[in-house]
């Protein structure tokens, strides 16, 4: 990854989040609804919501054979006339999208939302060239005008008011302020038109393509991707190598659940199959289409059995909208591209276990984002993975030990366990050492040394005067009587 | 440009992290892509169910659609014939104005059931242009077709309403499915404020699931394959992005008028 990553930085960051008000309010707005919505639009579906296990196998078994897929959607995207490029790396991709543009003659570019662009570092580069790079959708526009990063998959601005977003457009726009977002809304629309007609080149992601078919579709709601993908005379696809499915059958129900995942749609508002440029019997539409097709790291990340399920993800963000903590921190915490559960995922296979160590330590392990996924990931699952990795050191992915101490402590606690009256022993020392902590309403308020963290935020319940096992002895004579 | 794709490199990458070493891969293919020619018995369902349709399945399908499409902000009415529909759009053009600037005209495909609306003397009276985005077939040379589609492009850019029909509409979702071809320029139903489709009952499927079966499996929907393009419309523009207010019209068309031709 190109872009500024700042995963060491997930426990300030999430700090301060949480005692920004305005981004606890839009948190809980997007949460309260958006989640809520997602789930009853699963129950809605004809097939009900075990399709998302029906969608788990064919993601699973598309993956399992992405080679042969991969070669099928190449084969097909060239026979409708588009160019397809492998890119093994983020500099491959962002070489061969300059490239185009400099055939191209390219001055001005508009953008669709796309992750994966983020994830390559695609505007700098263009714009080092001189190129001017222009986010369409209404989101991503308003954080590039505030010179941000987005911090949700589908809502980037999520975490800015009507009142800021109106000061920004009145400070970078030269319009008179509002708040109201209708009129926000509009004044957007109208500078943005412009550089829609005006651009030689649109970018966009792909959400899925249909390899027999030799598509990939992209889908939004304002229809920005549409413009960016009909307007410019060239335009460049970039796909994250696992976002394809074999068959149309795939793709149908991939898709309806890729929309209820995102925004608790049947469907997107509109739905863009693009293959290649029409050629010269068309009216209108681009001259060229290529579609770059990306690795940058995740054939590693299939290589290893406990991580490939990641994979399967087709980005809807529903995850985001249903975990705890990103619903509490938000999505600049995570310090990269992606965020929430998939980001705690993701991002330490990406740009390395022990960069990324906090992001899926923070997580809660609660489950909510495996319920919440369109295609049933079992991300708890791999945060766990991580950890263990972590706790023990991976050399296939340079990952190193994190804490020598923390293996000997559980070490001795597995040696103590073992050993009955030890541990006994252990725990009365235990119960009578802790008597010098100060507490409050029966609560251990503080701890000294290494251990003063686990009583930063909270008090801790102090070991019982008399364990649990004393008391069972007596508690199942007293039921016997 | 490099000619060198990267593609042998890159699919071997994959093989390896799969850890495939035979060179199985056609067994595979034929494992996992279905054959177009061998409907799956769920898929033949939904073409009898579609071949079956009756007039009043069809109403009932027109029903559903027009629910759909309320929340969508899709406005759904249907017409007794061609004429009607005619008269409807001169009623529009009547009550509308252009968003930009202040000049009507009017932009259409060049398509037997919008030719049939004769838009051109409906909109005679208002005194409102109406341009066809298509080649009339005198373009020969590679420099006349550059022409037109720059005229094409500008016609499009300044008419506010732009006038369609389509393949298919889903009537789950309320939208409209448009294949490209020549004679229908993507353009005309994204650029002008206001998007005015037209298409008979006969033409709206139940969901996106009879649509790919079409799509897939009936050899008359299907001829050649999907064209290069194809895009799917359920309503007009819309977006929640500041504080997730709903605003319709971000980017596309604002309002989206859809006549439907009854035949009775």
């Amino acid at each position: 990854m190109s872009d500024e990553i700042l995963t060491d930085k997930y426990v300030e960051n999430s700090t301060r989040a949480i005692e920004d008000d305005i981004l606890q309010g839009a948190l809980g707005k997007i949460q309260s609804g958006l989640a809520k919505a997602t789930q009853a639009s699963y129950r809605q579906l004809d097939e009900g919501p075990e399709l998302r296990m029906t969608a788990h196998d064919i993601r699973e078994k598309t993956i399992n054979n992405l080679d042969v897929v991969l070669t099928q959607l190449a084969a097909k995207v060239r026979e409708n006339g588009g160019k397809v490029y492998f890119a093994k790396t983020a500099e491959q991709a962002v070489a061969y999208t300059l490239d185009v543009a400099r055939q191209f003659k390219v001055k001005q570019v508009v953008k669709g939302k796309s992750m994966v662009s983020e994830e390559i570092g695609l505007n700098p580069a263009l714009e080092a060239q001189g190129i001017e790079v222009n986010e369409t959708d209404l989101g991503e526009y308003i954080i590039q005008v505030a010179g941000e990063k987005p911090s949700h998959i589908i809502a980037p601005a999520i975490h800015k008011t009507r009142e800021q977003v109106g000061r920004l457009f009145a400070e970078h726009l030269g319009v008179p302020y509002t708040d109201d977002p209708p009129e926000l809304t509009r004044i957007a629309r109208k500078a943005l038109r412009d550089k829609f007609l005006q651009a030689d080149m649109g970018i966009s992601g792909c959400n899925l393509a249909c390899a027999e078919t030799g598509h990939m579709t992209v889908v939004s709601n304002e229809g920005n991707i549409r413009m960016s993908t009909t307007l410019p005379r060239v335009h460049v696809a970039i796909m994250g190598m696992e976002r394809v499915v074999a068959n149309l059958e795939d793709h149908d129900i991939l898709f309806r659940l890729l929309s209820r995942g995102a925004a608790a749609q049947k469907l997107g508002g509109c739905v863009s199959y693009i293959g290649g440029p029409g050629g010269p019997d068309f009216p209108d539409g681009p001259e060229a289409f290529h579609l770059v097709i990306l690795d940058n790291g995740r054939s590693r990340i299939l290589a290893d059995p406990k991580f490939r399920e990641i994979l399967y993800c087709i980005r809807c963000s529903a995850c985001l909208n249903a975990c705890p903590v990103y619903g509490k921190i938000g999505g600049h915490a995570y310090g990269a591209t992606y965020c929430g559960p998939i980001g705690a995922v993701l991002t330490p296979l990406m740009v390395g276990m022990n960069k990324a160590k906090d992001l899926c330590l923070g997580e809660t392990l609660c489950g909510a984002c495996r319920q919440a996924c369109s295609v049933n990931i079992d991300l708890p699952r791999m945060l766990l993975e991580l950890r263990y990795r972590l706790a023990y050191g991976d050399d296939d992915w340079q990952t190193k030990q994190v804490s020598p101490l923390e293996k000997t402590i559980h070490q001795a606690w597995a040696f103590l366990a073992g050993h009955p009256a030890l541990y006994r022993a252990f725990l009365k020392a235990g119960a009578m050492g802790q008597k010098v902590f100060p507490k409050y309403r029966g609560m251990i308020r503080k701890m000294p040394g290494p251990v003063v963290g686990w009583t930063r935020d909270r008090d801790i319940q102090p070991l019982a005067h008399t364990p649990f096992r004393e008391r069972f002895k007596t508690l199942s004579s007293k039921k016997v009587r | 440009m490099p000619i060198h794709t990267n593609e042998t490199q890159f699919i071997h990458d994959i093989r390896a992290a799969l850890g495939i070493r035979a060179n199985n891969s056609d067994a595979r293919q034929k494992e996992i892509f279905t054959d177009p020619a061998q409907p799956p018995e769920a898929q033949q369902m939904l073409l009898d169910t579609i071949c079956a349709r009756q007039h009043s399945d069809r109403m009932d399908l027109l029903d559903r659609l027009s629910r759909e499409a309320v929340p969508l902000n899709l406005k759904v009415i249907p017409m007794k014939n061609e004429a009607e529909a005619a008269k409807a759009i001169a009623g529009l053009v009547a009550d509308t104005t252009p968003e930009w600037g202040d000049k009507k005209s009017v932009v259409q495909w060049d398509h037997p059931m919008i030719k049939a609306l004769a838009l051109d003397s409906a909109l005679k009276d208002q005194n409102v242009p109406v341009y066809t985005a298509a080649f009339d077939g005198s373009e020969t040379s590679h420099n006349q077709k550059n022409l037109k589609r720059d005229q094409i492009r500008e016609q499009v850019t300044a008419s506010y309403i732009g006038v369609t029909s389509a393949d298919f509409c889903l009537a789950d979702t309320a939208t409209l499915v448009m294949r490209s071809r020549p004679a229908e320029a993507r353009s005309v139903s994204l650029l002008p404020s206001i998007h005015v489709a037209v298409i008979r009952k006969e033409q709206i499927l139940s969901d996106m699931k009879e649509l790919y079966a079409l799509l897939k499996f009936d050899p008359d929907t299907r001829g050649k394959g999907l064209p290069h393009h194809m895009v799917m419309i359920s309503g007009p523009s819309k977006t929640a992005d500041i504080e997730l207010v709903m605003v319709h019209g971000a980017h596309g068309p604002r309002a989206l008028y859809l006549y439907v031709i009854t035949g009775e």
